[in-house]
């Protein structure tokens, strides 16, 4: 391999470095995923941990006893991504784990959503309801509780 | 026949209340097919109070389970569970059981509460023997786990579930009682059960330590017993058949656990102890599972070993007996039949096949101590007496899912 090339494969990579650098700096709140519940809800913006203790069973309410209807989106990479930046467990860690919370009858599993369409309407019905959404997905409707990450 | 209705009655008035807000009720399940053969065809494969020693090689029958769960959603902070399970059962048939069957109360959203038929939690994973799927193994080691053949818990427990710092603890006291039958024809039982287990969960570690104590009765059936008590009772020696069998006994089960799972290596280890003062040995055995994943794909090696720390029958009241012809070979194979004591190495790998569904297969080299029959039953009277001292292969293979 040629001198020349290196150096033309290290400028490219400099440059997308950079390029990747403006781009955080101009949309510092970009997130690959975001907890959302109904724009109407009452339900506070929540910490990384608080949702991490509700989507792993470990609480059913929010700090103040506030009960929640969690969502699942179906199986698919945003629902793994998801599990992944807030628990850092892989999908079938995360499998295993619920089947044995659900079947030593310790906690319910979050209800699944037909679809990432079908999120906001069951969320509109719902003021105690939270679920997830690729970050793209978010309308008026909807209320950003925690962006991941 | 009278706990067979239950659940079909709670399945009932699920599904009628259920009418109302289709929402509130969850129904789900599990299911393994699994069998087992060893190379010896002399000794079979068994899981202590939980399935029949099979002729059939290989045997469904240790491994095999369905279970179906109905959870209902009363209010925003109680629920009703009941899950009905199907497996082999010592008496050799497949009768459905309920396996839960409470109330659940929210109490503080640091609380809960349940009362009902629960899982006994001796051990780090007793509550989830039957949820293979949440396992790495074709079932959890028995060189542990066969150290409490009882399953159910009826009672009370309470989850208190806190977080400090970035470590989550659950303390889950329980108290009740349990009965379960032994092959063969056996009916063993515990009375006031009363323990503790602590679970802290920290990122990737949780450690796990328990201990409970209850009352203890067993009424044995086997050849060896009903040959033996009528025996030393002619012999004036009613002081050791008390000691055999009764309702009067005590046992205390202890345990120490770690799990480290940080999505790339798994480590499990177990500690885990039974004290009894009379009816059942005491033992101890302990076991390390180390796995790493490679995608879906995660190999595994298993090293366990099961020590008996009492017989049931002592020694020294063996050595007190006239020399009878056969006698002393009598309560030796009493002892044995009832000691677990085997160490074990085991490579196996878990392939997750795709989403809620799980292969796995195992190779066990297990070798019994002297005085032992392992995890094994004897295929026939002449088999008995060459139990200990044996070197045996176990192929097992497994297909997990939830739904």
């Amino acid at each position: 391999m040629s001198h020349s090339r290196i150096r033309c494969r290290l400028r490219r990579t400099t440059l997308s470095l950079a390029g990747a650098l403006a781009f955080a700096a101009t949309t510092a709140h970009a997130a690959e995923v975001v907890l959302v519940t109904s724009a109407a809800s009452g339900i506070p913006a929540l910490t990384a941990e608080e949702a991490s203790q509700l989507y792993l069973g470990r609480r059913t309410t929010l700090s103040d006893g506030t009960a929640v209807t969690l969502y699942d989106l179906p199986g698919g990479p945003t629902r793994d991504r998801f599990y992944e930046l807030l628990t850092g467990k892989n999908p079938n860690q995360i499998r295993a784990y619920w089947s044995r919370q659900v079947f030593t009858g310790r906690a319910l599993p979050p209800r699944e959503a037909k679809s990432a369409d079908d999120l906001p309407t069951l969320l509109s019905n719902d003021g105690a309801a939270i679920g997830y959404l690729p970050d793209g997905q978010i309308n008026p409707r909807l209320r950003v509780l925690l962006k991941l990450p | 026949m009278k706990w067979a209705t239950i659940p079909a009655l709670a399945m009932w008035a699920l599904s009628a209340s259920a009418s109302d807000d289709l929402q509130a009720l969850t129904l789900s399940g599990f299911a393994t097919l699994g069998v087992v053969a060893t190379d010896k065809a002399d000794m079979r494969f068994t899981r202590v109070g939980i399935d029949r020693p099979g002729t059939e090689r290989p045997d469904t029958g240790p491994d095999s389970v369905l279970g179906v769960q109905g959870n209902l959603r009363l209010g925003e902070s109680s629920s009703a569970v009941v899950q009905v399970v199907s497996r082999e059962n010592t008496k050799g048939n497949y009768a459905p059981r309920p396996t839960l069957a409470f109330l659940s109360h929210q109490v503080t959203p640091e609380l809960s509460a349940r009362a009902g038929r629960l899982r006994i939690p001796f051990f780090m994973q007793s509550d989830s023997l039957n949820i293979n799927y949440a396992h790495p193994w074709v079932r959890p080691p028995e060189e542990v786990y066969g150290l409490s053949p009882f399953a159910d818990l009826d009672g009370i427990d309470l989850l208190y579930r806190v977080r400090a710092g970035e470590t989550d603890i659950e303390l889950h006291p329980f108290f009740g009682t349990s009965r379960i039958s032994l092959y063969p024809d056996t009916k063993a039982r515990l009375k006031r059960v009363a323990g503790a287990n602590l679970t802290l969960s920290h990122g990737d570690l949780s450690v796990h330590l328990g201990h409970a104590e209850a009352r203890l009765e067993i009424n044995w059936q086997d050849p060896f017993y009903t040959a033996l008590a009528p025996a030393l009772r002619d012999l004036g020696r009613d002081g050791i058949v008390a000691r055999m069998a009764g309702n009067d006994g005590t046992t205390r089960f202890s345990s120490a656990g770690f799990q480290w799972d940080d999505g790339r290596w798994l480590v499990i280890g177990e500690y885990a102890r039974r004290q009894a003062d009379r009816y059942a040995n005491s033992a101890h055995g302990w076991q390390l599972t180390a796995g790493h994943r490679f995608g879906t794909v995660m190999p595994y090696m298993v090293v366990a070993r099961h020590i008996q720390d009492a017989a049931v029958v002592d020694m020294e009241d063996v050595r007190s007996l006239p020399p009878l012809p056969g006698l002393a070979e009598l309560i030796s194979g009493f002892n044995a039949s009832r000691n677990l004591a085997q160490h074990s190495v085991t490579a196996g790998v878990r392939w997750d096949v795709r989403s809620n569904a799980a292969m796995k297969a195992e190779f066990t080299r297990a070798r019994t101590d002297a005085n032992a029959w392992g995890t094994f039953d004897p295929s026939s009277e002449a088999a008995a007496s060459r139990m200990g001292g044996r070197s045996i292969n176990i192929l097992s293979l497994s297909v997990d899912v939830t739904f």
